[in-house]
C-alpha cells in the first residue's frame, strides 16, 4: 500500500457536509446535517438507530444521494449527479454484515476490485490482496470462503478489501454490530491502527471505549440533526444536551 | 377459424371440464391427506417411519405420473375388473403421485418451525399430537401455502394425463371432437382458455404470497 | 412368478432402447428449454416494451396450461399452419417450450435473490454495474438457480413419459406396448418405474457432482429435501489451506 498513484494522490481527504437534507418517502432522515471532518481525523457518530448516522455514511460514500445541500467528499462534489461517480473506489466502506461475497474466498474478495477496475495483472492484484490481509492479520485465511470464517475474520476481511484500492477515507458503518462481543476487540484494534496510520476515518459504532480512546470528535445525532459534537472528553464524559445525556446513560447501563 | 364448431361443441366441452373439475377436486383433497400424514411421517424420529415416508416420496418424485395411472387402473381391472370406474382409478393414482409433492411441502414447512416451539410446548403438558396439531400446523400455514397452492396447479393440469388410461374429461373429449372434425385449432383453444380460467387466477395468488426464493 | 418375471424381462433390450430414446429427449428438451427460458428472462427483464409482453404471454400461457395440451398442440395443431414435425421432434420441442417457461421464472429469481447489499459492496470498490453483474451478481445467482434448474431437468425426464399420447416409443408408451402384449402389468410397470428412478437419480446424482465442480465453495446439496445432508460448516484450518 505504499504505492499511491498519482490519481489517488491528488485526491483530497476531507469531508464536507453543508445543509444536508434526506427524506424517504415522507419520513425525514436528515434534516439539516453540517459537519466537517478533516484530512487525517477519525470522527464517531453515535446516536439512536434511526437517528440518521448511517444515512450519513452513505450519502458521504455515494450510496445514497443527498435531497438537498452539498457534499463534498475528497475533491468530489458528490451532490453533483454527474461527478458523484468519481468517488467509487476511493473510498472504503465497511458495511454491518460483512457484505462480502459468498463465491469469492477471502483473496478473491480483496482482489476483484484491484483486477476489475483498476486492471491489475493477476500476480500483482495477488500481491497486493496477501498484503492487505497480512494488514489486518488474515494472510493464512486467504483461501477460505467466507462462510468457513467467523464473523470478526469476514470483518476484517471485509478491511482487507476495502483497503486493497487504497482508498483516502475510510467509512465504518456499525461494523461491529453484528459480530459476538469477544470478536469486537480483534475489529476494533485494526481500526485503531487504521487511525494510527492517518487514515480519515467517520465511524457509525455503538462501542463507546471505541470512540472514547479512538475519536478525534465525537458527534451525537438525534432525529436528524447533529445535538452536539466535540471531544470525546466532552461528549462523552460531559454531555450538555439533555438528549446525549439519555443516550449515554442508556448505551452504558446496558 | 370455425367458431360454429366451437359453438356446436360448447355442451360437450363444458360438461368434460366439469368433469375435470370434480376430478381435480377429490385429487386435491386425497393429495393433501395423504400428504399431510406422509409429511409428518417423514418428520418422525423413528427412523424407519421417517425412512418408509421418504422411499414413498422419493418413488413418485422421481417417476412419471402415467406410470402411477397405469399401475392403479391395471391393478384395479385385475382386481375388481374392467368395470373399474376411470374416474376413481384417476382420483386414486393423482391423490398418491402428487400425495409425494405435497408430503414435501409439509415436511419443509414442519422442519421450518423452531424446535423451541415444540419445546415449550412439551414443558407446558401437550402430547405430540397435541404439539403438532396446535402447536406446530398453525405456524406452518404461511410457509405451506403458497407452494401447497402451486401443487394443486400442477394437478389441476395433470387431470389430462388421465388421457393415458383413457378417462374422459376435458383433455380427451377435446382430442375426441379434434378426430372427428380435424378441426385442431379452435378446439386445443378453447380447451387451453378453460384450464387457463382456473389455473392463472390460483397463479397470480401464489405470485403474490410467495417468499421471494428461488422455487425449487 | 419366477416364469412371469423371466418373460417380461426377455423384453429388456426393447426397455433400454426406449429408455435410451428417453434420455436423448430429455436432454435435449432439456437444452432447449435452457434457451427458452434465458430468453424470456432476458425478454422480461428489457427495456423493450413489446419484447416485455410477449415474454409474459409466453411464459403465463405454457405455465397455466398441461404439456399434454401443448404437445398436442405442437403435432396436430402446428401442422394446420404448415409447421409439420415427426413425434419426437414435436415432443422435444413441446417440452422444451413449456419447461422453458418455468426456467425463465427461475432465472428471474435467481438475478433478483442476491442481495442489494452484495451490488453495494461492488459499487463502493469501484465496479462498473457491468462489472459487478459479471463478477458478483452473476456467479451467484447461478449458483442460487443450480438446484433449481437442475428440479426442471427432471421435470423435463418426467415429462417426456406423456410423449406416449402421440406415440413415441420412449418409456411409458413401450412400456405400454409390452404390457398389453404380456398382460403382466406388474412387472411391466414396475421395470419401467425403476428405469425411471434410476434415469432421475443418475441425473440428479450427475448434477450434483457437477455443482461441486463449477460452484466454489461447493455446492453441498441439490436436491434439498430428498438427500438431506447436514449443512456443514467447516472452518477450514490453517494447514489445511497451506497443504
Amino acid at each position: 500500500m505504499t504505492a499511491t498513484t498519482a490519481k489517488e494522490q491528488s485526491i483530497a481527504s476531507s469531508i464536507q457536509l453543508r445543509a444536508v437534507t434526506k427524506a424517504f418517502g415522507s419520513v425525514q432522515v436528515l434534516k439539516n446535517i453540517d459537519l466537517d471532518v478533516a484530512s487525517g481525523k477519525v470522527v464517531v457518530l453515535i446516536g439512536a438507530s434511526g437517528s440518521g448516522k448511517s444515512t450519513v455514511l452513505r450519502i458521504m460514500s455515494g450510496l445514497e444521494t443527498a435531497d438537498s445541500g452539498e457534499v463534498v467528499v475528497g475533491d468530489v462534489p458528490m451532490h453533483d449527479p454527474k461527478r458523484a461517480p468519481e468517488i467509487r473506489g476511493h473510498v472504503g466502506m465497511v458495511f454491518q454484515q460483512f457484505n462480502l461475497f459468498p463465491h469469492l474466498n477471502a483473496l478473491g474478495n480483496v482482489t476483484l476490485a484491484l483486477r476489475k477496475s483498476l486492471k491489475m495483472s493477476k500476480a500483482e492484484a495477488r500481491e497486493v490482496g496477501l498484503r492487505c490481509l497480512e494488514r489486518v492479520g488474515m494472510q493464512d485465511r486467504c483461501a477460505n470462503y467466507p462462510s468457513q470464517l467467523s464473523g470478526g475474520q469476514q470483518q476484517r476481511v471485509a478491511i482487507a478489501r476495502a483497503l486493497a484500492v487504497n482508498p483516502r477515507i475510510m467509512f465504518f458503518d456499525e461494523a461491529t454490530s453484528a459480530l459476538d462481543p469477544e470478536l469486537v476487540g480483534e475489529v476494533t484494534s485494526v481500526m485503531r491502527s487504521l487511525a494510527a496510520d492517518g487514515m480519515t476515518m467517520v465511524v457509525v459504532t455503538h462501542e463507546m471505549g471505541f470512540a472514547h480512546r479512538t475519536a478525534d470528535r465525537v458527534v451525537f445525532m438525534d432525529d436528524g440533526v447533529i445535538a452536539e459534537q466535540g471531544s470525546p472528553e466532552q461528549v462523552l464524559k460531559d454531555p450538555q444536551h439533555p438528549r446525549t445525556q439519555q443516550f449515554l446513560a442508556r448505551v452504558l447501563e446496558a | 377459424m370455425n367458431l360454429e364448431l366451437i359453438w356446436d361443441n360448447l355442451p360437450q366441452l363444458l360438461k368434460a371440464f366439469l368433469v375435470t373439475l370434480e376430478l381435480s377436486a377429490v385429487s386435491i383433497a386425497g393429495s393433501t391427506a395423504i400428504g399431510l400424514v406422509v409429511g409428518a411421517l417423514r418428520t418422525s424420529r423413528v427412523p424407519v417411519v421417517s425412512q418408509l415416508a421418504r422411499a414413498y416420496v422419493e418413488i413418485f418424485r422421481g417417476s412419471p405420473l402415467p406410470i402411477t395411472l397405469l399401475f392403479v387402473y391395471f391393478g384395479a381391472a385385475l382386481y375388481l375388473g374392467y368395470s373399474v370406474e376411470l374416474f376413481v382409478a384417476s382420483a386414486v393414482g393423482l391423490s398418491i403421485y402428487h400425495g409425494a409433492y405435497v408430503a414435501e411441502i409439509f415436511r419443509s414447512g414442519i422442519e421450518a418451525v423452531p424446535t423451541g416451539q415444540r419445546e415449550a410446548a412439551q414443558t407446558l403438558g401437550l402430547s405430540p399430537m397435541q404439539t403438532f396439531r396446535y402447536v406446530v400446523l398453525p405456524q406452518t400455514r404461511r410457509i405451506v401455502f403458497p407452494p401447497l397452492i402451486g401443487q394443486y396447479i400442477s394437478l389441476i393440469k395433470d387431470t389430462s394425463i388421465a388421457f393415458v388410461i383413457g378417462m374422459v374429461e376435458l383433455m380427451k373429449a377435446g382430442q375426441a371432437i379434434v378426430d372427428r372434425t380435424a378441426e385442431p385449432v379452435p378446439v386445443y383453444l378453447t380447451i387451453a382458455a378453460l384450464y387457463f380460467v382456473i389455473c392463472y387466477p390460483l397463479s397470480l395468488w401464489v405470485r403474490r404470497n410467495e417468499r421471494k426464493i428461488v422455487p425449487a | 412368478m419366477l416364469y412371469q418375471w423371466r418373460s417380461v424381462l426377455e423384453y429388456l433390450p426393447d426397455f433400454l432402447r426406449a429408455m435410451g430414446l428417453t434420455l436423448w429427449i430429455t436432454l435435449l428438451a432439456f437444452a432447449l428449454a435452457l434457451v427458452c427460458g434465458l430468453g424470456a428472462a432476458l425478454a422480461r427483464n428489457s427495456k423493450n416494451a413489446v419484447l416485455r409482453l410477449g415474454a409474459g404471454a409466453y411464459v403465463e400461457i405454457v405455465r397455466n396450461t398441461p404439456v399434454l395440451l401443448q404437445i398436442f398442440v405442437v403435432f396436430f395443431a402446428l401442422p394446420s399452419f404448415g409447421l409439420r414435425m415427426d413425434a419426437v421432434t414435436a415432443g422435444t420441442v413441446a417440452i422444451g417450450v413449456n419447461v422453458g417457461g418455468y426456467l425463465c421464472e427461475v432465472f428471474r429469481a435467481g438475478i433478483s435473490s442476491v442481495a442489494r447489499a452484495q451490488r453495494e459492496a461492488a459499487q463502493v470498490l469501484g465496479l462498473s454495474s457491468r462489472q459487478a453483474f459479471i463478477s458478483v451478481i452473476a456467479p451467484q445467482a447461478l449458483r442460487n438457480v443450480y438446484p433449481a434448474t437442475v428440479n426442471n431437468l427432471i421435470q423435463v425426464l418426467l415429462g417426456t413419459s406423456l410423449l406416449t399420447a402421440i406415440a413415441v416409443p420412449e418409456l411409458t408408451g413401450v412400456a405400454t406396448v409390452i404390457n398389453a402384449r404380456t398382460l403382466l402389468f406388474v412387472q411391466v410397470f414396475a421395470i419401467a418405474l425403476v428405469l425411471y428412478l434410476v434415469l432421475s437419480n443418475a441425473l440428479s446424482f450427475a448434477s450434483g457432482l457437477l455443482g461441486r465442480v463449477l460452484f466454489k465453495p461447493p455446492l453441498e446439496q441439490v436436491r434439498p429435501g430428498l438427500w438431506p445432508v447436514r449443512r456443514a460448516r467447516t472452518i477450514t484450518t490453517t494447514a489445511e489451506v497451506a497443504a
